[in-house]
């Protein structure tokens, strides 16, 4: 495979005068295109073992991490090529107790359109429906880059019917998986004439995934030392199908959506296997059929925006490999079902997607009145299907514009976190939080502009440990100062007013009320975009779309690079 | 014209999607099933060294400690663990009898490479298909347990020693017989001292546990924690020796004292080529 990407880059390097030639044509007005991104950051680590940023290489030696990723695509002749180069050096990305180092092609592609017909080879990021039975993507921060590295086939069958088929194995860093995944889908638009108000998008997709050799014989010699009430036979292949359409009806949207998907063995990171009276609680493969169904359900017109959501998942696993574990080896990407929030204390308890089961409904009300006022409703809720309660969120907002001077945002949120399901720590209670917050926007003039953030949690009582639940009561202030268009400057605290039993403490046992202040300088100039920080921050979880990992805490200095071209 | 492809694709895909039978793997219950003592050099199989990482605040390693326990009661002495207390959960209590996390043992998490989560292990410090680093999760440890149990071993090892209880040192000879030519150029051994049965602090399920049960706790390297390098060739029927002692700190017990030997590659591939675990008092 190196080989390969070595002699990529030289055909490519080669290929190089005459791509800037034909650059350059492009610019005069012929065809060629060049463009590109470039995401950079780096690190310095500042051990702080009180916080419990410790421990891990960057912080005991290391000292420094860097990630970077440059984007270059290039378009002429009917031919679309990309690439990307990434680079990680003692990187804590993929693993955040761990260093990672390498650097090398990470992704790249040709698309030709011919006629009716679209090819793609090299790395293929797409996905059928919402992702439910595949979704190949990318989401930087959690180091999830799943993409498929094979061959896709597109045909257009009529301007509003297209299939498209695949095939290929999963990118696994700077090296695949060894499964096999294939694929087809067919999507559709269906509409009245011109002056009709409703339009149906209707498809059906079907994925299949081969184990390979090893795989198998590793799952059979797991499965081998089970007791015999355990066993079963393992699939070498299984399918996922899935059916789907959006149905838009004047200001309704509505989309639905259902897979199914074949026996296949999956991994219960709480299973219980007993053997001789004595019972294991930790990962056990069994088998089943899985299914999901998901929906949505949009309103907008009126000053009035509503949105109802409904999924729920039986045994919805799906990874290249049964012993991928976490965010590795994802074939399928499974819709959250609660809102993204953005305000740090709101933010620090996620409900990540449970592949396994899940019964859960959103509904998310948005009313603006006036240009001077607007307000937002959420309410989460979330069971596994023995209705075990996983989480429920209430989230409310007001906000109000002053004419062009200053912006006041308020609202409360309220939340229930089974922190035990999702954090893997037995035995803890359910998380209470009651968090107020307000933003408050002061433009002094038309460059000049000043925000505040302040928000309180208040946590609920552990009962069996005595004391504030998890981490305690968190209070947290930002002070940012913008002048545009070049410079943005913020300060920020968080502080563990009130230490909970999770809360780092001295020699004598005594808990510590911590600061975990956090300084940022923005600069941004045309294309580019300049950052360092100061930061210390506390563990948590990092979620992107649902996907969520436990983070340990961060000391030290991050700078960032981010430019387009 | 347009609908004969559309329904030809249809048909196509039906098909291709059908084609569901597939010849299952054979299962082999209970395979192993060694579980008698040590055999003589000669009948000397391969034997398998895990070694677990581990630390006092992982409220789930206990359970896969427990795992650990269930597959040696599978594989017998075949199966030879190491749990090894680092990284980002081994931060002792204060409360805490001792810190199991020693520089040693840091320092082989690092040589091996970190973990993603626990409970986590190396199986003969091998990169199986598939995964990314040798740390590999519980769910995967039987598997790639009973795929090392059937190789053949390239080298046989035996170890003589003796331990004085006076002044607690311990001396011996490993004996490394090579079952082929051995044309890797970095070979190392490794030995490990091992202590059984500690009772100390542990984060359990059911909160912290003043006195739990320690199994196979990495205690020190009586090598380099990388190895000792073998700058001798290995060929089939040569034998060779090495020497090597150690005092046992008088806080150690030493009838729970065990002497891990292992015999390594170095490199790109750190695979385990034989070990053999033998007690400190016999």
């Amino acid at each position: 495979m190196k080989h390969f990407y070595s002699c990529l880059v030289c055909i490519l390097l080669a290929c190089w005068p005459s791509l800037q030639i034909a650059a350059q044509q492009g610019q005069s007005g012929n065809a060629g295109r060049i463009s590109g991104s470039l995401e950079t950051n780096g690190s310095f680590f500042m051990r702080d073992s009180l916080i419990g940023a410790a421990n891990t290489p960057q912080y005991d030696r290391q000292l420094f991490g860097a990630n970077a990723w440059l984007n270059l695509s290039y378009s002429n002749w009917g031919f679309d090529f990309g690439m990307r180069f990434d680079v990680f050096n003692n990187s804590n990305l993929l693993n955040p107790t761990s260093s990672y180092t390498d650097q090398g092609i990470g992704m790249w592609y040709a698309r030709r359109q011919i006629n009716k017909l679209n090819i793609w080879a090299g790395y293929i990021y797409d996905q059928i429906g919402s992702g439910i039975i595949f979704r190949a993507f990318e989401e930087r921060p959690l180091l999830i880059d799943n993409a498929l590295i094979g061959l896709r086939l597109r045909y257009e069958l009529s301007p509003n019917w297209y299939v498209r088929a695949f095939t290929g194995r999963q990118k696994q860093q700077f090296d695949t998986y060894d499964p096999v995944i294939k694929g087809a889908a067919i999507d559709g638009f269906i509409s009245g004439d011109s002056t009709s108000r409703w339009s149906l998008a209707p498809g059906f997709g079907v994925v299949g995934r081969t184990l390979d050799d090893a795989t198998m014989n590793n799952l059979v010699a797991t499965l081998n030392t089970y007791p015999k009430e355990d066993l079963f036979v393992p699939k070498y292949n299984v399918y996922a199908f899935s059916l789907y359409n959006t149905l838009v009806l004047g200001p309704v949207n509505w989309y639905v959506e259902g897979a199914y998907k074949t026996e296949e063995a999956m991994n219960n990171p709480l299973g219980v296997i007993t053997r001789d009276s004595v019972s294991t609680v930790g990962d056990k493969y069994f088998s089943e059929t899985g299914n999901m169904v998901y929906s949505s359900l949009s309103f907008a017109g009126g000053g009035w925006g509503v949105t109802l959501e409904g999924k729920r998942t039986e045994n919805f696993s799906f990874r290249t490999r049964p012993q991928s574990q976490l965010n590795r080896g994802l074939i399928n990407f499974l819709p959250p079902m609660t809102r993204v929030n953005t305000y740090r204390l709101n933010a620090r308890y996620n409900a990540a997607t449970q592949d396994l089961g899940e019964l859960s409904f959103q509904a998310d009300v948005r009313y603006a009145p006036s240009r001077k006022w607007s307000f937002n409703a959420n309410y989460s809720f979330i069971n596994d299907l023995n209705n075990v309660k996983l989480y429920r969120e209430v989230f409310t907002e007001v906000s109000y514009k002053y004419q062009r001077k200053w912006t006041l945002t308020g609202g409360l949120q309220i939340q229930r976190y089974n922190q035990e399901r999702y954090e893997f720590k037995p035995l803890v209670p359910i998380v209470e939080t009651f968090i107020p917050y307000a933003d408050f926007l002061y433009k002094i003039d038309r460059k000049k502009s000043v925000r505040f953030e302040a928000q309180c949690m208040l946590i609920g009582e552990d009962t069996k440990a005595d004391a504030k639940q998890d981490y305690g009561n968190w209070v947290f202030g930002l002070v940012e100062f913008n002048l545009a268009p070049h410079w943005t400057f913020s300060l920020a605290d968080m502080y563990n007013a009130s230490p909970g039993k999770n809360s780092p403490s001295d020699d004598s046992g005594e808990k510590l009320a911590l600061h975990y202040p956090r300084v940022d300088v923005f600069y941004n100039t045309g294309p580019n975009r300049f950052s360092m920080s100061y930061i210390k921050q506390v563990e948590g979880v990092v979620c992107t779309g649902g996907i969520c990992r436990l983070e340990p805490a961060f000391s030290g200095v991050r700078m960032t690079v981010n430019s387009t071209f | 014209m347009k609908k004969c492809l559309l329904y030809s694709l249809m048909a196509a895909l039906a098909l291709a999607f059908s084609a569901c039978e597939e010849i299952p793997p054979v299962l082999n219950p209970n395979m192993g099933g060694n579980t008698g003592g040590p055999t003589d050099l000669e009948n000397q199989q391969r034997q398998v060294l895990i070694e677990e990482f581990t630390g006092v605040r992982c409220v789930n390693c206990p359970a896969g400690a427990q795992a650990i326990l269930s597959l040696r009661n599978i594989h017998g002495d075949r199966l030879i663990p190491v749990s090894i207390h680092a990284g980002f959960f081994a931060q002792p209590y204060t409360q805490s009898i001792e810190n199991y996390a020693t520089p040693d043992a840091n320092a082989i998490q690092s040589y091996l490479g970190e973990p993603l989560g626990y409970p986590t292990a190396v199986v003969n410090r091998q990169q199986f298909a598939g995964e990314a680093t040798l740390q590999v999760g519980q769910g995967s440890w039987a598997g790639y347990v009973a795929d090392e149990l059937t190789q053949a071993p390239r080298i046989k090892l035996a170890a003589t020693h003796t331990y004085d209880p006076i002044t607690r040192q311990l001396s011996g000879t490993l004996a490394l017989h090579p079952q082929e030519n051995i044309t890797e150029s970095d070979v190392r051994y490794t030995i490990l001292l091992v202590q059984d049965h500690i009772q100390d602090y542990q984060l359990t399920p059911q909160g912290v546990n003043p006195v739990y049960d320690h199994r196979h706790v990495f205690r020190a390297a009586l090598t380099s924690t990388s190895g000792t390098q073998i700058p001798e060739a290995l060929n089939e029927g040569q034998v060779l020796s090495k020497n090597f002692s150690y005092t046992l700190p008088t806080n150690w017990l030493a009838e729970n004292c065990y002497l891990v030997l292992f015999a390594h590659l170095n490199g790109d591939s750190k695979e385990v080529l034989q070990a053999i675990e033998v007690k400190v008092i016999e």
